[in-house]
């Protein structure tokens, strides 16, 4: 009996081994940062910047990463050759705010609830489309930001933030994302 | 040189045993899988491929995170190891103590097909009393011993979402019997546990098993579950010693210890997000139970049944400020062993916490607990606990303070928990533990802490009398008046290392100095060394080391397991005797490895393989053994899933513990699920 269950147990490794080297059928997952790389990206083709944001038609659209990069290579690999509205994408990181200047996109990534309210003051009307992770960012006027719901990661956009830098964003995208209320009237 | 004595060292004999077949074959696979690793990231959408996808797609990509959970202050700087509800499920353990198996810095033996001798850091046996279990923030233990009855420890395992295991005092923050360690037990919030489940299993240790779940939703806040699950686990076997002398005993013949167990439980649990800022928890649970005992199996039926409820609210505090928490639960046991012993406790316990951060540098954590224990026994006049009934108050107060003097790289902690029981009156146990972040992906620690095991009723109140040597109530066995906490000084350790996305790898050591351990006093010689009293006697140091390792080495490939080494030496006190001359109260093994590794096959198929080795144990004697489980799923979209287990298929019985006589004896188990989901 014993040595049977054993020849049954090395029997089903060989048949794993041969099977999990010949074929790969996946479910198509991703990573996290991939998915959140992505949406940066389209954020950038479904929002529209007043003229007076580039310096020209040609010019640049900075995607910015303020604090720790989440994305490493991935963002790179994304925006690679695209461009939005004729303006093509360039990613910038910066290490702290000061170094923010003709920045479009910016992704904040600064988990210190105070620090990002004070960051994101100092960004008021200065026609950046502000995104977090952080679930205080909306409260504290940041434009659009991410969670996961069931291991899907869905987005949040704050209207009257976005309004209030002139910003444009798509109804195909405010149609997809759950709508921020601030309560205070 | 060095082979001469590999080839002639007997760990060499072990390793080429056949048992140890599997492991080469499982590591061969893993170095046949290497030139795969490249093809296999296609499964995986690229970049590109992402950005082709529609907004709608895009938002229906399942990702995946490295740590999806932030992690807690107290997870990187002690000795954790977490095993996940997928770990559980793809493992095909059948019930909650069998998951514990799982966890590599756990000592664990099932001793019958209802007890189960579970410890960490050591002093093991089937009274174990130096862990604190926690099954969704509610103490399980029994004041009857300070233990777990696990029999009674039963959550759906689809429903849990981890189980973290802290080797190693959790004084300060959990207070009493939290002495070598405190397992948490966390159940899914009900929002991730939506639509209708239904599972049922059969198997030769498992003659029936189902359970059916449905989650809903009230509203866009409020998310529930209810669930039934219900089992009927297999006997477990001893060896026929019927019609034959001792001695001449034939080895294969095996018959039933008849003592099947049986469980059925049902609950709720709803959560509600009533602001962004707080959350509640309600869940309430029932069961009912019963098993045969005796290896006769017609008298001495155990019946069991409990109640419990539980509700909490959490709240964050505006801009990261802190957070709160408070909890209120009751609970309800109720054991008859049928011989006229009867337990019966109700547990009520208010805790709260605060949580506040002051700047960037310093937190403070702060809170108050109470609870009572109403424990009633029903027992015969001369064996059992006198008396009978006895109301147990627990009242503590506790503060932490944290400072970070370098930011985000040194931390440094402080605290202690106060605590006031019914017998011993006012306990301290206070830690201060420091921590080094050397990088983002490495931490470095240290930590001392005293904790404390405060006396169960079965030391104060357990005696076993008889009417000899002229007193009409002789104590023949008997608890004393006296008996004081036990304590424990720690000293720990630790190094965690997230040597890369694929791989984490975390290395603790502990050196441990008990004091009061309970000991069995004998009476003088005139009395035929009776009474025996129950006495604070036995003192003792222990060490070990515990090292982890996670793996998700490939797309389709993931290993996780680890190695603990202990080692005690319990000595009796000067002036004292201990009628087991220190040897008793634990039972642990010196060495164990565990290695899960679980496969994603292509064609929905999925694999796991678990295997344990678990070193010889002493007091008393058993040899080393192999546990092997392998578990084959198929899965039909998110609707069915068939799967097929082995248990223990090394050996066709095989013992992990010894409590008691007979010996019993656990059969190679083999068991088919079939799963539903309907959304």
């Amino acid at each position: 009996m014993k040595r049977f269950i054993k020849k049954i147990y090395f029997i089903c490794l060989a048949f794993i081994l041969i099977y999990g080297t010949a074929v790969k059928a996946q479910p198509p997952t991703a990573m996290e940062k991939q998915v959140k790389a992505v949406f940066l990206f389209n954020f950038t083709q479904f929002t529209e910047w007043p003229a007076n944001a580039f310096s020209s038609p040609e010019a640049p659209l900075v995607i910015g990463i303020l604090g720790d990069d989440p994305f490493g290579k991935y963002i790179d690999e994304v925006i690679a050759g695209e461009k939005a509205n004729n303006h093509p994408l360039v990613v910038k990181r910066y290490s702290s705010e000061e170094d923010i200047k003709n920045c479009h996109v910016l992704f904040i990534n600064i988990s210190e609830s105070n620090k990002q309210k004070q960051v994101l003051s100092g960004l008021k009307n200065e026609g950046i489309l502000t995104i977090s992770d952080q679930s205080t960012f909306l409260k504290q006027g940041g434009m659009i930001r991410f969670f996961t719901k069931d291991n899907k990661i869905q987005f949040q956009i704050n209207p009257d933030a976005v309004k209030s830098d002139n910003l444009i964003i798509s109804s195909k995208l405010l149609r997809l994302a759950s709508i921020y209320k601030s309560d205070k009237k | 040189m060095l082979l001469n004595y590999l080839t002639q060292h007997p760990f060499k004999r072990f390793l080429f045993q056949p048992h140890f077949l599997w492991l080469w074959s499982v590591l061969f696979l893993i170095v046949c899988s290497g030139p795969v690793i490249a093809q296999t990231q296609d499964s995986v959408l690229s970049p590109v491929a992402l950005k082709k996808l529609s907004l709608e797609d895009l938002m229906n990509i399942e990702v995946t995170s490295v740590s999806k959970r932030p992690e807690k202050l107290n997870e990187v700087s002690s000795a954790i190891q977490v095993i996940t509800g997928e770990d559980i499920k793809r493992s095909g353990v059948k019930t909650l103590p069998e998951a514990l198996k799982l966890v590599a810095n756990i000592q664990i033996g099932q001793v019958n097909s209802t007890q189960w001798a579970i410890s960490s850091r050591g002093f093991n046996n089937v009274l174990a009393n130096k862990l604190l279990v926690l099954v969704d923030g509610r103490t399980v233990y029994t004041p009857m011993y300070a233990g777990v009855f696990w029999d009674v420890q039963n959550v759906m395992l689809e429903d849990v979402d981890r189980i973290e295991v802290i080797s190693g005092p959790g004084g300060t923050l959990w207070g009493a019997n939290a002495v070598n360690g405190v397992i948490n037990i966390i159940t899914k919030n009900s929002a991730d546990t939506q639509g209708l489940f239904v599972e049922a299993a059969y198997g030769n240790t498992m003659p029936g098993m189902g359970s059916l779940r449905y989650g809903g939703k009230i509203n866009d806040k409020i998310s529930y579950r209810a669930y039934a699950t219900g089992f009927h686990m297999g006997s477990t076997f001893t060896m026929d010693t019927t019609g034959s002398s001792i001695g001449n005993v034939d080895s294969n013949k095996y018959v039933s210890a008849k003592d099947e167990w049986g469980l059925g439980q049902g609950g709720v649990r709803f959560d509600w997000d009533a602001s962004e800022k707080d959350k509640v928890m309600f869940q309430a649970n029932g069961y009912y139970g019963d098993m045969h005992l005796n290896p006769k199996g017609d008298t001495a039926v155990l019946n069991v049944s409990g109640e419990n409820a539980l509700v909490r609210w959490n709240r964050s505090f505006l801009e990261g400020k802190g957070d709160f928490q408070l909890q209120v639960y009751f609970d309800h046991t109720w054991r008859d062993y049928g011989n006229d012993f009867t337990e019966d406790v109700k547990t009520y316990d208010v805790d709260w916490q605060n949580r506040y951060q002051m700047g960037s540098r310093h937190t403070l954590t702060y809170g108050l607990g109470y609870r009572l224990m109403d424990h009633r026994m029903q027992s015969t006049p001369n064996f059992g606990f006198f008396p009978l009934n006895k109301t147990l108050n627990l009242y503590n107060a506790f503060a932490q303070y944290e400072i970070m003097p370098v930011k985000d790289k040194l931390r440094f902690t402080v605290g202690s928990k106060i605590e006031h029981n019914t017998y011993t009156g006012f306990q301290y146990q206070p830690n201060v533990r420091l921590t080094w972040m050397i990088t983002k992906q490495q931490t470095v620690w240290a930590a001392a802490s005293r904790a404390v095991r405060n006396p169960a009723r079965i030391d104060r109140d357990f005696g076993i009398y008889a009417n000899i040597f002229g007193n009409p109530r002789f104590p023949l066995f008997a608890g004393t008046d006296t008996f004081r906490s036990e304590t424990v000084m720690a000293y720990e350790a630790g190094w965690r290392f997230n040597v890369s996305k694929k791989l984490s790898v975390s290395v603790s050591g502990f050196y441990n100095v008990y004091d009061h351990l309970r000991s069995v006093q004998p009476g003088p010689a005139a009395t035929f060394g009776f009474p025996l009293l129950i006495e604070n006697g036995v003192k003792g140091e222990s060490y070990g080391t515990e090292v982890a390792f996670n793996s998700q080495l490939t797309e389709w490939l993931s290993l996780r397991g680890g190695y603990t080494f202990f080692w005690k030496h319990l000595w009796v006190k000067q002036g004292h005797q201990d009628a087991n001359n220190a040897t008793v109260e634990s039972n642990d093994p010196g060495h164990q490895a565990l290695l899960q590794a679980t496969f994603d096959l292509p064609f929905h198929f999925q694999f796991c393989t678990v295997a344990r080795y678990v070193d010889s144990l002493t007091t008393p004697q058993l040899k080393p053994y192999c546990g092997l489980d392998a578990r084959l799923a198929w899965k039909f979209k998110k609707i069915l899933e068939l799967s097929v287990t082995g248990q223990s298929l090394l050996y066709d019985h095989n013992t992990e513990f010894i409590a008691d006589s007979p010996i019993r004896r656990m059969q190679r188990g083999v068991y088919g699920k079939i799963i539903f989901y309907l959304n």
